[in-house]
């Protein structure tokens, strides 16, 4: 097919606005699966996504439209993850691209990770298409928003396609905008093999598949392949296209989308924004934007049955596989035994990985409260970093410590902007800009602690504002920070899991209450059980799990046995989840406790 | 081996408030059809097990001494027509307060029946109403004495603690009332609030007051105290008796030995099988006249599942665990199998080893599910 007929382009949207829906119209309409074969939200594989509602892996399918104008089309679609954790990997796929889908709710407008992914768009040259979804929603505005988009991102909008992708209204239209106005891809043959890396998987059988772009030059099996920021080079034994399921191809040309395999063993040799090239003839340059993503947060992740560590560590590296962004290493704790430390791209990445972690491989875990990297100026000189808030050493030793800060856009009706403002500045925010979408909608810009978001400021958010408000951030940088470890002391024994780093003003409250809270979580047992929380020596609070009298059943009914096992059974089930800790059982969720504070 | 017999009746006069036990007050029209089924099913197992000894009965409900004479003479004939009973066997009926006379009880003695255990539960006429109890103490004075007169001198009492309104002083005055009655066997039992009956309602609308459990556990230590002290010996966790008047058929549940049961909502442990009765009592009716066996549930016990039961069960006695009759039984090593649960427990303070005995400590009766429940299968 020619160049001219090819057209690259992905979809960007809110969550819930509809993506998936229309993703799955648009292969519908073209004929790419029979409807028979269409399994609702065909893109999303994994359970948890669908369950979900959102993309954790980019996926990509090819469609063929023949147009109005006659011609037939290769279109293909490159789903991306739709979260802020993934920014990263969203901006390599929309550099796969020479065109968006901006998907807006017709009732709800834009929401914050709309627009920081239509700046990714902007930002890659992307040439965006406003389709305004849901028309057929008895509160649908569609002027409204199509005015919306006009004002805050400077997108003209008299051309927007309306549609309910749900009831299949205005498919044709999107099909036909993709192809007049997504610019065709402009590479040629002729040039030096340059292809760029959206996405990996790993198969048991093949290997690492790389998901590619094609820029310039052909790819085919039997030639060798050079992945520039890695330097490995490997005989390239499949090439193929997503229809959407693999399917092989003799080469891949420029402007194709598809996958090209290797008896590549390790997931980290096929790196997202990397470039593929011919190794016997490569490119001078590799393409831009590539960069080394590295973890934002960390946590500790326990078996709490200690048998299972070995398990732990083989479904760790299973994952590993498909997902070079996941680190671990292994790490001891005194009050939870063995166990990793890991490091995720952010909150959901955190949450899907355990959540993987306990339905796929079945391990019932204990995780810590998740932290940032802190950067530790020791008086003697020495820098280093920490992600394990237990590793901090005495205040004595420490001239200064430095913590990541985000720049963070929240969209809210003007109505919440005093909460809004009045929660960001509990969390330590400083307020920087202040604009009005239209009459009724704000964008407020705050800089913020890292370790404050993913404490608990987006849940308070989301309440505060009855879930109108959205968020989006990115990184700034370390700032200097007032913080102190705050440490747990159960049955007088401090417990290492449950230290955390607080900022000095907040570590009085942020103790007092989670003694509080440990004290509702942690079962009453056969002795009295002091919960404090300590500031170096100095204890800031306590409360006291009272100890229980006792525990017995009396009576054995007419020899029903049976029923006396079932009910030690179920205490035995709700002991199953607890960690010993010195003399204390502890429930996995106390671990945990420190960030479902209200 | 000798096997024990449970026979159930589901009568009661009126449901106590606190009761969860397959045991109604609204089904007196059903009494002659169970009656005729109970007998058919005491025919069949008569016939199954033929040549065994039975050499401890058990007539409980319910209230089985709510049945008329009459018809308590057919059951106890059909008893022992059916089965070849041990000379020596003990032959219990439980009865209420006010729903015995000279009739009943002589035809029980006539019957075979050497023991009668009454649900006293409380000498406070007071608290006798709040738990929804028919009869009253001077009743339950009057009643025991009637059954001594009869010629029984093997009675048990059922006491209960931590009443609503009950304070420890309560308990004393009843606990005295009791032994003063020149009875063998006092069986103490703590409330609890079951699911689905009358208290649990209340408890759920804040109208049942019960004892804190400082009053509640002062309680306990006062009874699992004054009892031994006279002369009743603490033989299992809720049961006292004289020396020599434990209650045998009791115990073939703690020591893992086999019985049987029949009648409704009955349970039978044959040796690695639980079989239980249809609870229903119609139901259980309607299966007997249909010809089936009237089993509701069939359960094999794994071999992990029958060892946890049988040290739980054991543990639940004074006399503890034998180790070896276990590995006799089991045909595996005690320690190999729970060494780290025993040294652990150990240092909880919560069981004591004696040469081949494993016991509860007198905090580990106190906190027995504790330990019962580390024994369990994973």
């Amino acid at each position: 097919m020619k160049t001219n007929n090819i057209r690259n382009f992905s979809i960007i949207a809110h969550i819930d606005h509809g993506k998936s829906t229309l993703a799955d119209r648009l292969i519908e309409y073209t004929g790419t699966l029979s409807s028979r074969q269409m399994e609702a939200q065909v893109l999303d594989n994994m359970d948890l996504e669908r369950e979900r509602g959102i993309t954790i892996k980019a996926q990509s399918v090819r469609l063929e439209y023949t147009a109005k104008d006659g011609e037939t089309y290769m279109l293909n679609l490159i789903d991306t993850p739709g979260h802020v954790d993934f920014t990263y990997e969203v901006s390599r796929s929309l550099a796969a691209c020479e065109g968006a889908l901006l998907i807006v709710d017709a009732a709800q407008g834009i929401e914050a990770q709309t627009l920081a992914n239509v700046y990714l768009a902007l930002d890659n040259d992307l040439e965006i298409i406003t389709v305004i979804n849901k028309i057929d929603l008895p509160s649908a505005d569609p002027e409204r928003v199509k005015q919306e988009v006009e004002d805050v991102i400077g997108l003209d909008t008299s051309e927007a396609v309306l549609t309910s992708a749900k009831s299949g209204i205005g498919i044709e239209e999107v099909l036909e905008a993709i192809v007049k106005k997504i610019p065709p891809p402009k590479g040629t043959v002729e040039e030096p093999l340059c292809a760029l890396i959206f996405d990996s998987h790993f198969d048991a059988y093949k290997g690492v598949i790389a998901y590619v772009r094609v820029i310039n030059g052909i790819i085919k099996p039997g030639m060798k392949m050079k992945m520039m920021a890695t330097n490995k080079i490997v005989e390239v034994t499949e090439v193929g296209v997503f229809r959407p399921a693999m399917t092989n191809v003799s080469e891949l040309a420029p402007g194709h989308v598809g996958f090209v395999a290797g008896s590549i063993k390790n997931v980290k040799d096929v790196r997202v924004g990397d470039t593929i090239t011919d190794a016997d003839r490569p490119v001078a340059e590799a393409l831009p934007g590539y960069r080394k993503v590295t973890p934002m947060v960390y946590c500790g992740l326990y078996p709490v049955d200690s048998s299972e560590y070995d398990l732990l560590r083989d479904a760790l590296e299973k994952l590993k596989l498909n997902d070079a962004s996941l680190v671990f290493e292994p790490e001891t704790s005194s009050a939870l035994g063995f166990g990793f430390r890991c490091g995720f791209l952010g909150l959901l990445h955190m949450e899907v990985i355990q959540e993987r972690l306990e339905r796929e491989y079945n391990i019932t875990l204990i995780t810590t409260a998740p932290s940032v990297i802190y950067k530790v100026f020791k008086t003697d000189g020495e820098i280093f970093e920490i992600e394990n808030p237990s590793k901090l050493p005495t205040p004595q030793e420490i001239e200064h410590i430095e913590e990541p800060y985000v720049k963070a856009m929240v969209i809210v009706p003007n109505d919440y902007v005093g909460v809004v403002m009045e929660l960001s500045q509990e969390k330590r925010g400083e307020f920087k800009d202040m604009k009005y979408l239209d009459v009724t909608r704000v964008m407020l810009t705050y800089e913020l602690p890292l370790s404050e978001i993913i404490y608990d400021y987006f849940d308070r958010l989301k309440s505060a504002t009855r879930g109108y408000a959205s968020l989006d951030y990115e990184l700034l940088g370390y700032r200097e920070s007032k913080l102190v470890k705050l440490d747990i002391l159960l049955n007088t024994e401090p417990v290492d899991a449950l230290s955390i780093i607080v900022h000095r003003d907040k570590a009085a409250y942020r103790g007092r209450i989670l003694v509080e809270k440990l004290r509702g979580i942690i079962p009453r047992q056969m002795f009295e059980i002091p919960i404090q929380a300590a500031i170096g020596n100095k204890v800031i609070a306590r409360e006291t799990v009272r100890a229980m009298r006792k525990d017995v059943l009396a009576k054995c009914y007419g020899g029903d046995i049976s029923r006396k096992r079932k009910l030690l059974e179920k205490q035995k089930e709700g002991k199953k989840r607890m960690k010993q800790v010195g003399n204390v059982e502890v429930p996995q969720e106390a671990f945990m406790a420190i960030l479902k504070i209200d | 081996m000798k096997t024990g017999l449970y026979i159930h009746i589901p009568f009661c006069q009126q449901k106590c408030l606190y009761c969860d036990f397959p045991s109604y007050d609204n089904i007196t029209h059903l009494l002659q059809p169970y009656v005729a089924a109970l007998c058919q099913e005491i025919s069949g197992w008569g016939g199954v097990l033929s040549g065994t000894l039975i050499d401890t009965i058990y007539i409980g409900g319910g209230t089985p001494t709510l049945l008329p004479a009459d018809t308590l003479k057919v059951i106890l004939n059909k008893v022992h027509e059916s089965f070849s009973i041990d000379e020596a066997a003990e032959f219990s009926v439980e009865a209420n307060p006010g729903t015995t006379n000279q009739e009943k009880l002589l035809v029980l003695k006539s019957g075979g029946v050497n023991r009668i255990s009454f649900g006293v539960q409380t000498f406070s006429d007071a608290l006798l109403k709040s738990i929804g109890r028919i009869h009253s103490a001077e009743q339950a004075v009057r009643s025991v004495k009637e059954a001594q007169d009869a010629g029984f001198s093997n009675i048990n009492l059922d006491l209960m603690y931590g009443l609503p309104g009950q304070s420890c002083k309560d308990l004393e005055a009843s606990i005295q009332k009791a032994m003063k009655l020149d009875i063998t066997h006092i069986s103490a039992y703590g409330l609890k609030v079951e699911e689905g009956t009358p208290f649990a309602a209340m408890d759920q609308k804040g109208t049942l007051i019960l004892p804190d459990e400082v009053e509640d556990e002062e309680m306990y230590t006062f009874t699992t105290e004054y009892l031994p002290q006279h002369g009743f010996n603490r033989y299992e966790i809720s049961n006292f008796s004289k020396a020599g008047y434990e209650c045998r058929h009791n115990l073939k549940y703690w020591r893992y030995q086999p019985y049987i049961g029949v009648g409704a909502a009955a349970h039978s442990f044959l040796q690695k099988e639980r079989l239980s009765n249809i609870s229903s009592v119609p139901q259980y009716i309607k299966c007997i006249q249909s010809g089936k066996p009237p089993i509701e549930l069939r359960e094999n016990l794994s071999t992990k599942v029958a060892m946890a039961e049988y040290i739980f069960l054991a543990l639940r006695t004074v006399q503890g665990l034998s180790i070896l009759e276990f590995q006799e039984l089991f045909k595996r090593g005690f320690y190999l199998e729970y060494g780290d649960i025993v040294s652990e427990l150990l240092q909880k303070k919560l069981i004591a080893v004696k040469e081949n005995r494993i016991k509860l400590t007198v905090l580990g009766m106190k906190y027995g599910n504790v330990v019962f429940r580390e024994f369990l299968p994973e």
